[in-house]
């Protein structure tokens, strides 16, 4: 009986939503039509002319890119722990020794990652050349969010600072980086770093692109940081003051902890722009996920399949986007019940 | 902190930076010498010697590079504002459409937004441009008898034609930042109070008027300032034209530094012309705010 009302109350409310009168019901009527022809089309395409031979045949291409084969257990490895440890977080159980953990997991996985990635200790060392594919998109959006936390936390308090020259300087850096493109800090990076190193001292390409995404990144989360240490009331920073703390502990224990908080959404946004963005890399000459997707297409057996490739790659970026996203937001509401216990 | 103190550290913190900037100058000095390169704007003036698929002013590969760069910056100009005019459009019909009470229209735009934000910008200019327009068969066009023809070839209008390079970037970028445009404009009408809705319906003005009359002044304050970020952001990704073929400003740059070398030059003018067109843009954008903050005073 229950269902048959809920059926009822979906058509009365379809029918409030989508006729309501004459202009609506012919959009709504022309929109299904559409989608209906868009889907068969769709369908039609999947099941009879695509040919995702182009994908199954090279996908340790687009984990690892070039990767010698017999040591790509490694990486394999260090996206595996990533992917079982975001499982863990969300659906994991509740205990308290694990939660307790968790936070130092996370960050164990880039030394993790950096090991297994360029060996050493036990294991052979391999040229970041070598890196490629899904791999080098997350180490170049693990590392340099990592870098840039603190960067843009210190111009976040330097942009507060008491000094003019420090705020000068640091509103210069940041209101500079924010005008220019992201693709030319890359260039930088690539092309005119070397020329700035003492004759001898080099670089290797990874760690000159991971540089150039913690200096542009940085800026906008000094932003972010910014937006939230303004809206910490100043009656928090007198409450500190009168208890005695000094100005580094009013900075450590009150303004970052709260400031973090508020920013997350924003910082959220900043990594999983991040990530996208380290397909520009495919252009400066890293192969990493997108880089891959071109150089397979440049492959002759597989000329001309773009619409696979570009499709397979979409559902990837959207796929670790998604995750990242959802990660976030479980950090968020963790975030909110402890202010709840408080 | 007493004020001598204060005046020593930042006396140190400025010696630090000149130390660093000094060190970075002298390796990057000692290192053109040993390239043999030298740091001058004289190469400016001589001939290019490259061509350039499209050019809104006349070129030929005898022209200086100093007139081959400010193409360069008029192509991009071109399609920054071609492309700012197109989002706006698109990115105000999908909000309208995501607030709207059609709940099929609602979805449908949710889920473009989202597909369209998490996917990286880059990989959807390819596409557009490899599969939309590079797609297409020599023989396969569609058209409007002679008014509107779109091939491999670009878009055709009666007037004037477009590149398929030009026609890719515009669609990929439009696309782009409507998504985003269309959440800011969905922020800005949810900001208007749900009372002046119901106000305007009780005082039995029509929905149409309500809307444009009521609702659109007092969302555009909440508008602007996330529409001119949007706006920046568009003319920072203008420069992935690079990925297509399209001759921008950045994409000339690199030819001029595969071609001379002048790594060093071309990347002051690379940041100089974003600096310009970036203060052309928020510049126009703070005049229209306060054209729109005027006219809400003299209601």
């Amino acid at each position: 009986m229950f269902n048959i009302t809920l059926i009822i109350l979906f058509f009365q409310n379809t029918r409030k939503t989508l006729f309501s009168n004459f202009l609506n019901t012919i959009i709504s009527l022309i929109f299904i039509i559409v989608i209906n022809l868009i889907c068969f089309k769709a369908f039609g395409w999947l099941i009879h002319n695509a040919n995702w031979k182009v994908i199954t045949s090279n996908l340790p291409l687009y984990a690892f890119g070039s990767f010698p084969p017999a040591e790509q257990w490694r990486p394999a490895t260090w996206i595996f722990s990533l992917l079982s440890l975001s499982i863990i977080t969300l659906f994991g159980p509740e205990w308290k020794w694990l939660r307790k953990n968790l936070l130092i997991a996370w960050a164990g996985t880039i030394p993790l990652g950096l090991y297994l990635l360029y060996g050493g200790i036990g294991i052979s060392p391999i040229m970041s050349r070598h890196f490629g594919g899904l791999t080098l998109s997350i180490l170049l959006t693990t590392c340099s969010s990592l870098f840039s936390l603190p960067l843009g936390i210190i111009l976040a308090l330097c942009r507060q600072s008491s000094l003019p020259l420090i705020r000068k300087l640091s509103s210069i850096y940041i209101d500079v980086m924010r005008a220019v493109p992201l693709i030319s800090v890359l260039f930088f990076g690539q092309l005119l770093i070397p020329l700035f190193m003492p004759v001898g001292i080099e670089i290797d390409r990874v760690w000159r692109a991971i540089f150039a995404f913690t200096l542009f990144v940085s800026a906008y989360i000094a932003e972010d940081i910014r937006g939230g240490l303004q809206s910490i009331p100043s009656t928090q920073i007198e409450a500190a003051s009168s208890l005695g703390l000094n100005k580094y502990q009013i900075i450590q224990f009150i303004l970052i902890p709260q400031a973090l908080r508020i920013a997350l959404p924003a910082l959220t946004n900043q990594s999983i722009g991040l990530f996208q963005n380290t397909s520009l890399m495919a252009i400066l000459g890293l192969v990493e996920l997108l880089g891959v997707g071109r150089s397979i297409l440049a492959n002759p057996e597989f000329i001309g399949q773009y619409i696979e490739v570009y499709i397979w790659l979409a559902c990837v970026y959207w796929f670790v986007c998604t995750i990242m996203a959802v990660l976030a937001r479980h950090l968020e509401q963790r975030m909110k019940i402890n202010q709840a216990n408080f | 902190m007493k004020s001598s103190r204060k005046i020593f550290v930042q006396f140190v913190i400025c010696m630090i930076f000149f130390s660093v900037i000094g060190i970075l100058v002298n390796n990057l000095t000692v290192n053109l010498i040993r390239t043999g390169l030298g740091f001058n704007f004289n190469w400016l003036i001589k001939p290019a010697s490259f061509a350039l698929a499209e050019y809104p002013l006349p070129y030929s590969p005898s022209d200086s590079y100093a007139w081959a760069l400010f193409i360069g910056w008029l192509n991009s100009l071109k399609v920054i504002i071609s492309s700012l005019l197109v989002s706006t459009l698109l990115g105000t019909i999908i909000g309208f459409a995501r607030t709207g009470k059609n709940s099929l229209l609602s979805f449908l735009s949710a889920g473009y937004i989202t597909i369209i934000r998490q996917t990286p910008l880059l990989l959807q200019l390819m596409f557009w441009y490899f599969v939309g327009f590079l797609g297409l068969k020599d023989d396969m066009s569609i058209h409007i008898k002679d008014i509107f023809k779109i091939s491999n070839q670009g878009i055709e209008l009666s007037v004037f034609t477009l590149t398929s390079e030009f026609s890719a970037l515009l669609l990929g970028l439009s696309i782009f930042t409507s998504a985003y445009i269309a959440e800011v404009i969905r922020g800005g009408i949810l900001s208007v109070p749900r009372g002046q809705w119901e106000a305007f319906r009780s005082l039995g003005v029509s929905e149409r008027k309500g809307l444009i009359s009521i609702i659109i002044p007092q969302a555009l304050p909440a508008i602007i300032p996330g529409l001119t970020s949007q706006y920046l952001n568009l003319a920072k990704n203008s420069t992935l034209a690079i990925a297509v073929g399209y001759s921008d400003i950045y994409a000339i740059n690199d030819t001029i530094i595969n071609q001379t070398g002048r790594a060093i030059e071309c990347f002051m003018i690379l940041l100089t012309s974003f600096l310009v067109l970036n203060l052309l843009i928020s510049n126009s954008m703070e005049i229209i705010n306060r054209i729109i903050i005027n006219a809400r005073k003299y209601n």
